[in-house]
């Protein structure tokens, strides 16, 4: 039978009615699920042992421990409330934080943390930072103790600055309080137990990482800063979708498939800003993009030559070029972030095409090739590799690029097997560790590209010393020396590009870069 | 039959352990150190030396490939670098994924590439043949991956009727998995069309000049006839030695379709693991491809004398 017209109305009006009654509770009662993209799998579940930067981003949702950065890059209180530090600098006491849970709902205490820290320091461990505590570290534990359930002692053999940041380094795992049911009876590991606001769900491997809410969270009551403050799961689940290809990320980000992507390319910057839907998230980051030289080369072992490449660079209109006005640009081996990065850091290199032809024509240089170790895993260090030999070439240098893949280009860096190289450092946190990947003696250490004693043994009292003060002045020097001995030009230090969907709310970037999903929720 | 097969496979075993020397040896030649990838930018000389002891990478290198070859004549093919997961249930779990994708590829390719050659020889220099060359020809030149981009864009994004990121086995949900599996499909047996059409049609060409072709058109057999049972069978002799070809080949990895499709095949296990310099992994794909490469031409020749009964496999 035909429907007539109004009954045809009629029961698609009803039929429609029917769907929302059905929907609406369910909508209520569904699961949020915040869907977001890793380029490689993670490496393991274990903290700071087996891991990579994705490992790191991922676990810091799952993990934390007693102090963690804050966005600026301080050091702020996570598992422990508060510290005092002894007069000779070498005890820390740290009164930890009431009524924090693990993820299997035991109650963490003093003796948890004091297993957490043996275990870490168990060479069994493989702990990435355990030679840090070494004798040739930043300083050895001598004596773990807790005076009660709630109070942890450690005492170091040395007074160090770079103690509480080294705890709370992403790639030590934050040196995570974990509970021992995240191992098995024979100490091997099994899953982390920890106190974050996830905990892991399901780790399908070259597919997903699934993280879960955890309803037993104490958050701590200040804002959310760094990977500190208050980490508040407003998501039920987090899956980090393993998604290689930059293209089909964007695809399915467009498409819905995805909420968030991190590790933006530059080029997709452009395009993405101009779709609706879709949101953009710039922050500056840590890590530095530059040009290395090998000081004990023939050739650029003369600090003229090294000097007239920097004096041929035009940095702004690189950074302009390969960033796209994302980023600035810094000739200083501190980031643009940092606390200690002041005006004395702000001077760098600005072109000057005549003295760098003066200082070529005094080295006796006469066009000789010089080699470039360049990759194309990051775009950005190539592109720039491109603009230097191209602004170099300006000044009469002849730089020859040689591109290798990371792994291999990583091998030569190793081994300080180039002449020059365009290099991508992964960040640091704490200014002395910002110039200590840069500085030490090439016989022992080949990686290292900035060679000299005098500016090593100022780079050894920053690390001694507290004082922010006293410490900035050695930055401040440590800078003019970097700029006129010219082992490296740091060109900048890039920026952390998130796209998300409109209905996002409350992602922040942050200078270390990785993404942050506590405080983030789907509306 | 038996005989002929033990000979075959007995053939199969200096070829793999060249295989092996090849590859063990190759790996070791490029440049780059699993654990300074492991270990990144800002690695400590003690605690890597320590990681190389532990992976035995410390060792000379003939000692870690006869230590190796001792474990592979077991059937373990080691631990990967990476994640110290064992290689094999690794290699084997990937190679679902994308022995599904390349079998079903090929079979659809084959399906549609020999009717289209047979009817392109059929009307050799017609418009029909140079659309269909042409057409095979386009398809052979197009990149995989950027096809695959495209159908991604027009269906995933655009269309928005098929899942543009993910992978769902057909064991948790079939009518999932097959929606996630249709672009990669497509994609492939798109690319695969071109050259079995191309094959299929030369072959063809070749057999529509043969007499007794002309002798059976002769003697009024109607023309579905002729090239139904007189010509499909003898042209698709060639083809089929080339679908073999084709297999053993997409077997062995299709990296960039399961790149940009976010599969978790063997060809991004393999990439990825080159990459990180993961040896075992990077060692145990190789292998593994070439096992199934010999094995699928091994298929092959088995069913070859199915088309043409003069070959007999003795």
């Amino acid at each position: 039978m035909a429907l007539s017209r109004p009954s045809r109305a009629m029961m698609v009006g009803l039929l429609a009615l029917s769907a929302m009654l059905t929907v609406a509770p369910l909508r209520a009662d569904a699961e949020t699920l915040l869907r977001t993209r890793l380029n490689a799998d993670i490496r393991s579940t274990d903290p700071g042992t087996n891991r990579d930067a994705n490992t790191d981003g991922v676990m810091a949702h799952i993990v934390e421990g007693l102090v963690a950065f804050r966005d600026d890059t301080s050091i702020g209180p996570m598992l422990a409330d508060s510290w005092t530090v002894s007069d000779d600098g070498k005890t820390y006491t740290f009164h930890l934080r009431q009524g924090v849970k693990f993820h299997n709902g035991a109650g963490m205490t003093a003796d948890d943390v004091i297993w957490s820290l043996k275990r870490w320091l168990d060479p069994a461990t493989q702990w990435r930072c355990l030679s840090e505590f070494s004798a040739t570290g930043i300083a050895q534990i001598q004596k773990i103790e807790a005076p009660d359930a709630q109070t942890v002692a450690i005492t170091l053999d040395r007074p160090t600055a770079l103690f509480l940041s080294t705890l709370a380094r992403p790639d030590c795992g934050q040196t995570a309080v974990i509970h021992r049911d995240s191992v098995g009876p024979d100490g091997k590991w099994i899953a982390p137990v920890g106190t974050g606001p996830f905990k892991l769900g399901e780790w399908k491997r070259g597919q997903y990482v699934d993280l879960v809410r955890f309803d037993g969270y104490a958050p701590r009551s200040e804002p959310r800063t760094g990977y500190t403050g208050a980490k508040i799961a407003q998501v039920d689940r987090i899956r980090f979708n393993i998604v290689p290809d930059g293209s089909a990320a964007k695809a399915g980000l467009l498409s819905g498939s995805l909420d968030a992507i991190s590790n933006l390319a530059i080029p997709d910057v452009e395009d993405l800003k101009t779709r609706s839907g879709v949101q953009l998230s710039i922050t500056p980051a840590l890590g530095l993009t530059g040009i290395l030289f090998q000081t004990r080369d023939p050739l650029l072992k003369d600090v003229r030559i090294r000097r007239a490449i920097a004096l041929s660079l035009d940095t702004p209109q690189i950074i302009e070029a390969v960033m796209e006005g994302i980023a600035r640009a810094n000739n200083s081996a501190l980031p643009i972030g940092s606390p200690f990065y002041g005006e004395v850091e702000a001077q760098g290199y600005t072109q000057n095409i005549a003295e760098a032809k003066k200082l070529l024509a005094q080295a006796g240089y006469h066009g000789q090739p010089i080699k470039m170790v360049a990759n194309k895993r990051y775009s950005y260090v190539f592109d720039s590799a491109v603009l230097v030999q191209a602004m170099a070439q300006a000044a009469g240098i002849n730089i020859e690029i040689e591109v290798l893949d990371w792994a291999a280009q990583l091998d030569r860096y190793n081994r300080g097997d180039y002449q020059s190289m365009a290099f991508v450092y992964s960040p640091r946190l704490d200014p002395s560790l910002s110039f200590e990947m840069l500085m030490g003696p090439k016989a022992a250490q080949p990686r290292k590209v900035w060679d000299d004693p005098e500016a090593q043994r100022m780079l050894q009292q920053s690390m001694m010393i507290d004082d922010k003060a006293k410490r900035q002045l050695l930055f401040d020097e440590l800078h003019r020396r970097f700029i006129d001995d010219v082992p490296m030009i740091v060109l900048f230090n890039g920026a952390e590009i998130a796209a998300l969907r409109n209905n996002v709310k409350g992602f922040a970037g942050w200078l270390f870069g990785q993404p942050r999903f506590w405080g983030v929720s789907l509306q | 039959m038996l005989g002929y097969l033990a000979r075959r496979l007995a053939m199969t075993i200096p070829t793999l352990l060249l295989v092996a020397v090849a590859v063990f040896t190759l790996v070791r030649l490029i440049p780059g150190d699993p654990v300074q990838v492991m270990l990144g930018d800002n690695a400590d000389p003690a605690q890597a030396a320590q990681l190389r002891t532990q992976l035995g990478l410390d060792q000379p290198v003939p000692l870690q490939f006869l230590y190796w070859l001792g474990k592979v004549a077991t059937g373990d093919l080691g631990h990967s670098i990476t994640n110290n997961l064992p290689v094999l249930p690794l290699i084997l779990e990937r190679f679902q994924v994308s022995a599904t994708i390349v079998l079903v590829a090929v079979g659809l390719a084959a399906c549609i590439a020999v009717v289209a050659g047979l009817i392109a020889a059929w009307k050799q220099n017609s418009a029909l043949d140079l659309a269909i060359v042409g057409g095979a020809t386009l398809l052979l030149s197009i990149p995989s991956f950027w096809l695959g981009l495209l159908l991604l864009l027009l269906f995933g994004l655009k269309l928005k009727w098929l899942p543009v990121i993910g992978y769902v086995p057909f064991s948790e949900n079939v009518w999932q998995a097959t929606l996630f599996m249709v672009l990669p499909i497509v994609t492939l047996t798109a690319v695969e069309i071109g050259v079995l059409t191309r094959m299929a049609r030369a072959a063809s060409i070749e057999v529509l000049r043969l007499e007794y072709v002309t002798h059976a058109r002769a003697k009024g057999v109607p023309e579905w006839l002729v090239l139904g049972r007189h010509v499909l069978p003898n042209a698709f002799a060639p083809t089929w030695t080339l679908i073999g070809l084709v297999l053993g080949h997409l077997l062995g990895g299709i990296a960039v379709i399961e790149t940009v499709f976010t599969l978790p095949g063997l060809g991004r296990l393999l990439v990825d693991s080159i990459f990180a310099r993961d040896y075992p992994v990077v060692q145990g794909c190789l292998l593994f491809t070439a096992v199934i490469y010999v094995v699928v031409n091994l298929i092959v020749d088995l069913c070859y004398p199915l088309f043409d009964p003069r070959v007999a496999v003795a």
